[in-house]
């Protein structure tokens, strides 16, 4: 056991930053990755072969395929076809694509859940496809996704770590300079530890809460 | 002002309405009675296209409704449509409920739609509603906030579709009570029912159907007091003996 309280108190500063930088990651990758996943699980659930096809394709791709492998291609293998990424761009890339795919099947799953009565109500008002979804069908599948799309942000906190490798200094690579600097392992990583845990735990107790009030709601 | 003709549904294998000849003139109430499963909410869903028909053809007003190329949203303005389960808009106020189309499809002023809106409310008895929410409401009550949405959109004419069947038994009168005075005014309606005293009061007309066939037809007099088909005196004698 190589604690020292001094490394540990010193190292905060930095991981503090490298913890902004992991916080960037995650809002800019899960915003966009909300964007396209609506379109994405629209796209899931269409009638028209043009659209669930390749949404389905990409779906399965993203989710059957490690991240890391994802983000190593277009960090490293993107630039031979002439497309050169800097390294955050490169990490929000591959991150927003990744959570577009996750995202996509939440949406799916939360416009699917929303009884067939409701389009049919809307429908038989008149209303078009696009004006049901956005004004009866969204709003009621919003509400009951926002305890999985919270807990998406969740990974997404812990899987932007994966940015590392990509010389991004986020909190987990933060914490490795430290440990390189400082010759000392166990300290930082307390850091480090502390700080994912500082972010995440309140956001799995909003999601819970947000759950459970869901269900009294419903 | 609505004309089937031959119309077919087949979903897969089974074939739920084999060959339906219907009109209904202006300000005809048009009843459909008959067993579950027989066909009757198929038929009404094929009258505003929410079921696409296999084959046959639907005219409401002399327009083509079948046709492809038709706008569909634009005919279903004109005809509204009441479910069995309400389907209100759960996040919305029995207020929003009833002027959301007319905004958003119709584009009538918010205000101007409020306004009718309050109308329709006093017409259906619900105007202290205004500002609940469906979970708040009764089956009854929701019942009647969804009328008054189908209302808003000034439809030509209206389909009930079992109105009251999943509503508790002391309140279908205040439903019934709200369709028998659109009657009244003079509203085309088709209706599929089980209430049979109902139908037989409010109706020009009544359909039997069975097994996606239109069994018989005739005058509500007629039809309970001398029908001539064998399976529609099978069928009311086993529901008026209940």
């Amino acid at each position: 056991m190589d604690f020292n309280i001094n490394i540990f108190i010193e190292s905060i500063p930095y991981l503090l930053r490298g913890a902004l930088v992991t916080l960037r990651l995650s809002i800019i990758s899960v915003g966009i990755g909300v964007v396209l996943g609506l379109f994405i699980g629209l796209a899931r659930i269409s009638k028209r072969y043009i659209f669930r096809i390749p949404a389905t394709l990409y779906v399965e791709v993203i989710r059957g395929t490690p991240l890391l492998m994802q983000l190593l291609i277009i960090y490293y293998a993107l630039p031979s076809f002439g497309i050169n990424l800097g390294a955050i761009t490169a990490a929000i890339v591959g991150l927003s694509i990744n959570s577009a795919a996750y995202t996509g099947e939440i949406f799916r799953g939360g416009i699917q859940s929303i009884e067939k009565g409701q389009m049919e109500a809307a429908r038989s008002l008149g209303m078009s496809y696009f004006q049901a979804m956005r004004y009866v069908i969204l709003p009621q599948a919003f509400r009951r996704i926002l305890p999985p799309l919270t807990n998406e942000f969740v990974s997404m906190l812990k899987e932007s770590s994966l940015a590392s490798t990509l010389a991004v200094t986020e909190l987990l690579r933060a914490g490795r300079e430290i440990v390189a600097w400082k010759a000392n392992v166990f300290s930082p990583f307390l850091g480090v530890t502390l700080i994912y845990l500082l972010m995440t735990l309140p956001l799995t107790r909003l999601s819970i809460w947000m759950e459970k009030r869901l269900k009294t709601s419903d | 002002m609505i004309k089937v003709v031959n119309l077919h549904k087949k979903f897969k294998n089974l074939h739920v309405l084999k060959g339906i000849n219907l009109e209904v003139k202006k300000g005809e109430v048009l009843v459909i009675i008959g067993p579950s499963g027989g066909g009757k909410s198929t038929l009404l869903r094929c009258i505003n296209r929410l079921e696409e028909p296999t084959e046959g053809e639907i005219y409401i007003d002399g327009i083509k409704i079948t046709d492809p190329k038709i706008d569909i949203n634009k005919i279903r303005q004109k005809v509204g449509m009441v479910f069995q389960l309400f389907n209100l808009f759960p996040h919305l106020t029995a207020l929003e409920n009833i002027t959301l189309a007319p905004i958003k499809v119709k584009k009538i002023d918010p205000k101007i739609a409020k306004e009718k809106a309050y109308d329709l409310l006093r017409r259906v008895g619900l105007q202290d509603k205004a500002n609940s929410y469906p979970s708040q409401l009764s089956g009854g009550q929701q019942q009647r906030i969804a009328i008054a949405r189908a209302l808003a959109m000034e439809p030509e004419v209206m389909l009930f579709d079992e109105p009251t069947s999943a509503i508790d038994p002391e309140m279908t009168k205040e439903v019934l009570d709200v369709i028998r005075e659109l009657a009244h005014d003079g509203m085309t309606m088709i209706i599929a029912t089980h209430e049979m005293g109902f139908a037989r009061e409010v109706a020009h007309r009544i359909i039997f159907l069975d097994q996606g066939q239109i069994v018989e037809e005739g005058s509500p007099k007629e039809f309970f007091e001398n029908p001539k088909e064998e399976r529609t005196i099978e069928f009311l004698s086993k529901i008026l003996s209940v």
